[in-house]
């Protein structure tokens, strides 16, 4: 009986502590849904509003007399083009570099392996400032190009597809060579095929980074019209601080398609993120 | 047939090496120029001051403060997001079948934008909100969050570790997970409880997963910039300040391009130094406690 009642007793410690665990980790989510839904009069006053309504995102779009329309919808689309642009590029990229430098033999691999390393232990900070020189000599500041280009490829991502892709069989390449598949056809229809969960892991991280930077897109655009959704509502969270309810609509519509791409990816998850952190 | 194979290898290696030479060896090159150099990013003028900026930034108030930010951060920081992390991992590893999902629903704050996150901080602490009405009815009054120092510091490094408490805990769950199954049984059989094993195997067995997580969360630290651009600004009274805001400022706001790379020069010197000694201490801590 003691032996029951105590198994019990620390079933029931174990769902509190889930639960707990989980609403705090929802919380503020469910937070920003439901304020962005509030009345005007409600918003930040209750956590859950008396009725809901649509009209701080209908203010978005429409702006109001009082203050400036902003363009929220082209910011997203800005958002979706930079941050899908960034991360293909930087699949493709560490996808046939990661290839180049684990499965062929070539003078030069060793040096490059050792040079990526000190690049990912080099302090980008010190970078910061000269990149954005760069992106303006090369005519890509206030441009998607500068948002785009300098974020086209990934460190983390080759050392990923690196340590990976040592793990393929050598047959199974050296059948393809045989049957007179060049390299490329081989990475798109041996190799990725078989890397899918680790792409999908690596690629919602990429994702997810490319989404929510702040820093360098604030730098390198300067019209409201080229901002990133993000880069828009930070600047806008100043003047529009007596407008909380529109500005909780625009994090939702930001915050949605990152969910929307781990959920996506989740069936992926749990086993690419063993690849991931090993 | 080998020189075919050769040009393979750097044909497919090139976007990297194209790449690294416009956004790693050019500005890498610049900026050591840069940091010797006064120059306001616009005019034609640079001159040539030595080692000035690094002085100046050695005195300046403003960079001492964010010298000391990330170590106020810490305190904070770490024991929490530690005990939340490892928490986390023992609680999902403990599921079974639902180990999986309790891990993706954990992960969920990782996935957050600063500045969304920002936004929602800053208004559930608002000064109508249903938590400072909690603290009316309790004291009568509310704590300014943003304006006293020590509770600003407290907001943003709690904040950051409601962020990565769950993708740390990432970490320690494949510790756990790499764990012999004999050790827990041979302390079974020696008659230890739970608790026993959990202090004499299962943190031993974690310490390379905590070693790794003391360097990525202390390194973490050093380039907070979101949290506080949009809450604090660096304030009350630099309390906040952090080396990246710092940079930001001195760079695209007061125009200095020389000194922001002096600072961030600084900024890297620091973070080098600070995960030495973290790294010296962990390894004398694990001799100590005999887990390495």
């Amino acid at each position: 009986m003691g032996v029951r009642r105590a198994r019990a007793l620390r079933a029931v410690g174990k769902a509190i502590l889930l639960i707990v665990g989980l609403a705090v980790s929802i919380f503020p989510y469910a937070y920003m849904v439901l304020q962005s839904l509030a009345p005007w009069s409600e918003v930040n006053r209750s956590i859950v509003p008396t009725q809901l309504t649509v009209r701080s995102y209908d203010w978005l779009l429409h702006g109001s007399a009082i203050a400036l329309a902003r363009p929220w919808l082209r910011a997203f689309g800005n958002s979706a083009l930079v941050t899908s642009a960034s991360t293909l590029l930087m699949l493709a990229s560490a996808l046939v570099v990661g290839y180049a430098l684990s499965r062929l033999r070539w003078r030069g691999r060793d040096v490059v392996n050792q040079v990526i390393l000190f690049q990912m232990f080099y302090p980008a900070i010190i970078l910061l400032v000269p990149t954005f020189l760069v992106v303006r000599q090369l005519g890509m500041y206030d441009t998607y190009w500068g948002m785009i280009v300098p974020k086209a490829v990934n460190l983390w991502a080759i050392f990923m597809y690196v340590s990976f892709f040592k793990s393929i069989p050598q047959e199974v390449l050296e059948a393809a060579r045989i049957d007179g598949a060049g390299e490329l056809r081989i990475i798109s229809r041996i190799v990725l095929p078989m890397s899918i969960p680790i792409t999908a892991v690596v690629g919602l991280f990429l994702f997810m980074e490319r989404w929510s930077e702040l820093l360098w897109d604030l730098i390198v655009v300067k019209e409201y019209r080229m901002m990133t959704l993000n880069v828009l509502i930070a600047t806008m969270s100043g003047p529009y601080a007596t407008y909380p309810g529109p500005l909780y609509a625009a994090s939702t519509l930001l915050t949605l398609p990152i969910v929307l791409v781990f959920v996506a990816a989740s069936r992926y998850f749990t086993r690419g993120i063993q690849l991931v952190f090993k | 047939m080998r020189r075919r194979e050769e040009m393979r290898g750097w044909l497919l290696a090139s976007p990297y090496l194209l790449f690294s030479l416009i956004f790693f060896v050019v500005p890498f090159a610049w900026a050591a120029v840069l940091v010797f150099t006064r120059w306001d990013l616009i005019s034609p003028q640079r001159h040539w001051v030595g080692l000035a900026n690094f002085a100046e930034a050695l005195a300046s108030p403003r960079v001492q403060a964010a010298f000391w930010t990330p170590f106020k951060f810490m305190a904070i920081f770490l024991p929490t997001v530690l005990v939340a992390a490892i928490a986390i991992a023992l609680l999902v590893n403990s599921l079974g079948r639902w180990s999986g999902l309790a891990a993706v629903g954990f992960f969920m704050p990782y996935l957050a934008s600063g500045v969304a996150m920002a936004l929602v901080v800053q208004g559930i602490l608002s000064y109508n909100s249903p938590v400072s009405d909690v603290f009316f009815r309790l004291f009568g009054d509310v704590p300014d969050w943003l304006g006293v120092p020590a509770l600003a510091i407290t907001v943003i490094a709690l904040m950051i570790a409601w962020k990565f408490s769950g993708y740390y805990a990432l970490i320690f769950l494949a510790g756990l997970q790499s764990i012999p199954r004999e050790l827990y049984e041979a302390a079974a059989i020696d008659g230890a409880g739970q608790w026993t094993s959990f202090w004499r195997i299962t943190l031993p067995q974690l310490y390379p997963a905590l070693y790794s997580v003391m360097i990525l969360a202390v390194g973490l630290m050093f380039g907070i910039f979101t949290e506080p651009y949009m809450l604090t600004g660096g304030g009350p009274d630099l309390a906040t300040h952090t080396w990246y805001l710092e940079i930001y400022y001195q760079a695209f706001s007061a125009l200095r391009a020389g000194y922001a790379s002096a600072v961030a020069v600084l900024n890297a010197v620091a973070v080098f130094l600070v995960l030495t000694v973290v790294r010296r201490l962990m390894e004398w801590w694990g001799r100590a406690t005999g887990w390495v």
